[in-house]
């Protein structure tokens, strides 16, 4: 069975992921690109707002876990999903097999050190 | 009146293959730059962009669980120039993904969902529009210290 053959089993799961991350992916990491990424280190958001304290309460709690894992793990979908057709639509279909694998294989380990980061807190 | 019989899978095929009306698809060699193509690449290239910012989230949140001592020098790399400039290409990404997505997002509803019927097209993206700017936006304040 070649490595696509393999791909196309877990062609629901993939989409399934993918479509959450374009979706609910994105429209979580807004805010967090944002704020966590700009505004707070350019100083137009008071230091307190997310200081070390201020930021753990946030994210530790059940329901702040659940946003910051999904904030986290749901765009890797997205964006190992979008790598591998990028490849395809720059004439690289042959090695679709490949390189899908690797994408979805990133984007899985990427999920589950995302999930050991949130547990951590 | 005569039994109906199957027919020959082949009875209404000509007696001889005709001419080939259609040349065999060739791929322009310019195809890389056309502008179709070109606009695929840019929503392709958001996915490395996605994938960076994962990563780079999952290492503040690594930081965040490392202790305070951690969680500063995470600050002042992200104070950095390039990790600001990165952070705003990826927020022009999202942007760009979800207005493509939201344009895309309509069109692509089945015509009924049980006894259901979708709402018109227009409505659908109004309330999308509305649902990421709500989101953004509280979850935004509730970062910024406005709530909570």
């Amino acid at each position: 069975m070649s490595q696509e053959h393999r791909l196309l089993k877990f062609e629901p799961l993939i989409w399934f992921l993918f479509g959450q991350g374009i979706m609910i992916g994105s429209i979580l990491m807004t805010s967090w690109l944002l704020v966590v990424g700009i505004l707070h280190p350019l100083g137009i958001v008071h230091p307190d707002a997310l200081g070390y304290e201020r930021a753990l309460m946030l994210a530790s709690n059940p329901i702040g876990s659940v946003i910051v894992f999904s904030i986290l793990a749901l765009p890797l979908w997205k964006g190992a999903h979008h790598v591998r057709h990028f490849f395809i639509d720059r004439g690289y279909a042959e090695y679709d097999g490949t390189i899908g694998a690797l994408s979805y294989l990133v984007a899985t380990l990427g999920s589950l050190l995302a999930l050991v980061a949130v547990i951590r807190l | 009146m005569p039994a109906s019989k199957a027919a020959h899978p082949e009875a209404m095929a000509p007696p001889t293959p005709g001419p080939t009306r259609t040349a065999p698809p060739m791929q322009p060699g310019s195809w890389k730059t056309s502008p179709r193509m070109k606009q695929y690449a840019r929503f392709g290239l958001t996915g490395w962009i996605y994938l960076f910012a994962s990563f780079a989230g999952i290492a503040i949140v690594w930081s965040l669980g490392s202790g305070p001592e951690a969680y500063a020098r995470m600050q002042a790399i992200l104070a950095h120039p390039l990790a600001v400039g990165f952070h705003l290409l990826a927020l022009a990404s999202v942007v760009f993904v979800l207005i493509r997505f939201f344009g895309l997002f309509p069109k692509a509803q089945p015509a009924r969902i049980g006894p259901a019927k979708p709402p018109p097209q227009p409505v659908l993206k109004v309330m999308l529009y509305g649902v990421w700017i709500g989101i953004a936006l509280v979850m935004a304040i509730v970062k910024a210290g406005g709530l909570f």
